[in-house]
């Protein structure tokens, strides 16, 4: 597809506060459909940045165009075809479920006599109809978080902004969660997504972009990622005194490589036997042996562990 | 344009929403404060002051206890309560993600204080008219008195958000601001025999210009009069501190 179909176009996009740069120029298109995760460590940029899609954050230089319209002159209109759960849930504690509902349904221009039916239908989707009349100061952590959510839909937005939408959900009301995105995908709604749980981002996303301090890194599907960046297998030590013995024999088998993380100390190979060959060898059996995963990537661009000194 | 002002007043409407859920709280200072300054001053003290301006002290306070009214509801609106939105709620924040944006927020906000201060006056001026403290010639006119001043305040209030580095500071701002504004405005004494810096300064408050013409209003003297100097003078400082206040606080809402 090209350039034209593009729902979001960013070009050199630049946020600074003061001296702090947080966007650092970001270039990037998402196409009409696509899922793409921005994932990144804390203070990376992801939240300015999506503060500027949906025209809440002014840009300090760059280019950027939703749905072909500048957030900076027309965000209303983008704002009308985008639904965003923010970092923050920003609720009204003072009132009820209901009523803060009703009341964003009304700001997002949804029409007076469907926004009973839509209330109802997003809260018992999220399970949270028995909650309609209770104050949200009642509400626990999680389902604020799931309300949040169901603000997002109210609109039935195009184009989904979800800023750490799971942090603090129970693993069940993640899994609906993930549903209702799965769901939202399939009708062909585009996702913006950022989180810091990688096994959400490899499951969700089609297209990761991995930030840190206001620039991309990398910006590809989950399994080339991993591909590129830490092919193979993975066999994990609690005892840190195998380190020397692995150390030495990594000096002889230069494929492998090394790391030491809080719960102790990994070697990477690039294939099952290579692990096996490798245990046999030093005579210690691992704790764990798995295939390399996108958290492994993540912590080697990001700076931390993994293969990132190698 | 049309879009832009049923925005702003629904965001004027999630504070009345909000304003309604403990309405005794919030609407009794209103009724019960004003109260307790006439029985005090108009009556107690009263008993001691002879005519000031050929009136009955209960009679020469009673307009500017009604304007007041329109100074207090503002400023706290505008000061604490939407400083607490601001950093502390962050309901704009969530706002900002529907199709209002910061201009609407600040409309909006603007919208529910004038109505807030009609409102809050017209009760207050109800009740000098009922209990006989005031002429009611005019009274109607008060409610849009009420409401031009509370604005001019609230601007003052929204100034005053944007410049305080912690909710404290409003203290501050208050005794500094607001206090001098309310003793100096001629609410309890004529100010024309006082030393000329302070009727200086006085002219630039809205709220002295509120007072005197509330006092033309509510005494039935020489409405023309009033209007054409106070009134006039009160559009004026009420635009320009609007426009400070929009200038000021459209920063804090698109950052
Ligand atoms: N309003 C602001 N004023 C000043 N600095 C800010 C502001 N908002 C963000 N920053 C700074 O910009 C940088 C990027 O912040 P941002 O919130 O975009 O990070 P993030 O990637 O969303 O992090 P997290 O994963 O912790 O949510 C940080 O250094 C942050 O301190
Ligand atoms: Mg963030």
């Amino acid at each position: 597809m090209g350039e034209k179909d593009a729902i979001l176009i960013s070009k050199e996009l630049k946020k600074n506060y003061g001296k702090l740069v947080a966007v650092d120029g970001v270039s990037l298109e998402i196409q009409p459909g696509q899922c793409v995760g921005l994932l990144g460590p804390n203070g990376a940029g992801k939240s300015t940045f999506i503060g500027m899609v949906y025209g809440a954050t002014p840009r300090s230089g760059g280019e950027l165009s939703v749905f072909g319209l500048d957030p900076q002159t027309n965000s209303r209109d983008i704002k009308k075809r985008v639904g965003v759960v923010t970092q923050e849930d920003c609720l009204d504690e003072a009132m009820t479920v209901q009523e803060n509902m009703s009341m964003f349904a009304r700001f997002s221009g949804v029409p007076s006599h469907e926004i009973e039916r839509r209330v109802r239908k997003l809260l018992e989707f999220m399970a949270l109809d028995h909650k309609r009349d209770a104050s949200i100061r009642a509400l626990s952590g999680g389902m604020k978080r799931r309300l949040v959510f169901v603000r997002a839909l109210l609109a039935q937005p195009e184009l989904i902004i979800l800023d750490e939408p799971t942090t603090g959900l129970d693993p069940a009301v993640r899994h609906l969660l993930w549903e209702k995105v799965l769901e939202l995908k399939e009708a062909g709604t585009t996702i913006l997504l950022t989180t810091h749980y990688m096994d959400e981002a490899e499951r969700l996303c089609e297209r990761l972009i991995i930030m840190d301090q206001g620039k991309i890194r990398e910006d590809a599907p989950p399994r080339e990622l991993i591909e590129r960046h830490c092919p193979g297998y993975v066999a994990h030590f609690r005892n840190r005194e195998v380190g020397n013995t692995l150390h030495h024999y990594l000096s002889e088998h230069p494929e492998g490589v090394v790391y030491e993380d809080s719960a102790g100390v990994g070697v990477r190979g690039p294939d099952l036997p290579w692990i096996s060959a490798m245990v046999s060898k030093i005579e210690t059996a691992p704790e764990v042996v798995r295939p390399a995963n996108l958290e492994d990537v993540f912590l080697k661009i990001t700076g931390r562990g993994l293969g990132s000194h190698a | 344009m049309l879009e832009t002002f049923s925005l702003s007043w629904r965001v004027a409407v999630r504070h009345w929403l909000i304003f309604r859920k403990d309405l005794f709280a919030n609407v009794s200072p209103t009724i019960i404060d004003p109260t307790l300054f006439l029985i005090c001053l108009g009556l107690g003290l009263g008993a001691y002051v002879n005519q000031v301006e050929g009136l009955s002290y209960a009679r020469y306070v009673a307009p500017g206890l009604a304007v007041s009214t329109a100074l207090f509801t503002a400023f706290f609106e505008c000061s604490y309560n939407f400083y607490v939105r601001l950093t502390f709620e962050n309901i704009y924040k969530a706002i900002l993600t529907t199709p209002i944006g910061p201009r609407e927020i600040l409309f909006g906000e603007f919208i529910w204080i004038v109505l807030k201060g009609m409102g809050m006056t017209s009760m207050v001026t109800l009740w000098l008219v009922v209990f006989g403290f005031c002429h009611w010639e005019y009274a109607l006119l008060m409610p849009i008195l009420g409401g031009l001043v509370s604005f001019a305040c609230g601007a003052l209030g929204l100034i005053a958000s944007s410049l305080v580095k912690n909710i404290n500071q409003f203290q501050t701002v208050y005794s500094l601001v607001i206090s001098p504004m309310f003793f100096f405005s001629g609410i309890f004494f004529p100010i024309k025999d006082l030393f000329w810096p302070l009727r200086w300064l006085a002219n630039l408050s809205p709220f002295y210009h509120g007072v005197s013409l509330g006092q033309h209003i509510l005494w039935a003297r020489e409405l023309g009069v009033g209007l054409a100097i106070h009134g006039s003078a009160l559009l004026a400082l009420s635009f320009l501190l609007g426009a400070i206040a929009y200038r000021r606080v459209h920063p804090l809402l698109y950052k």
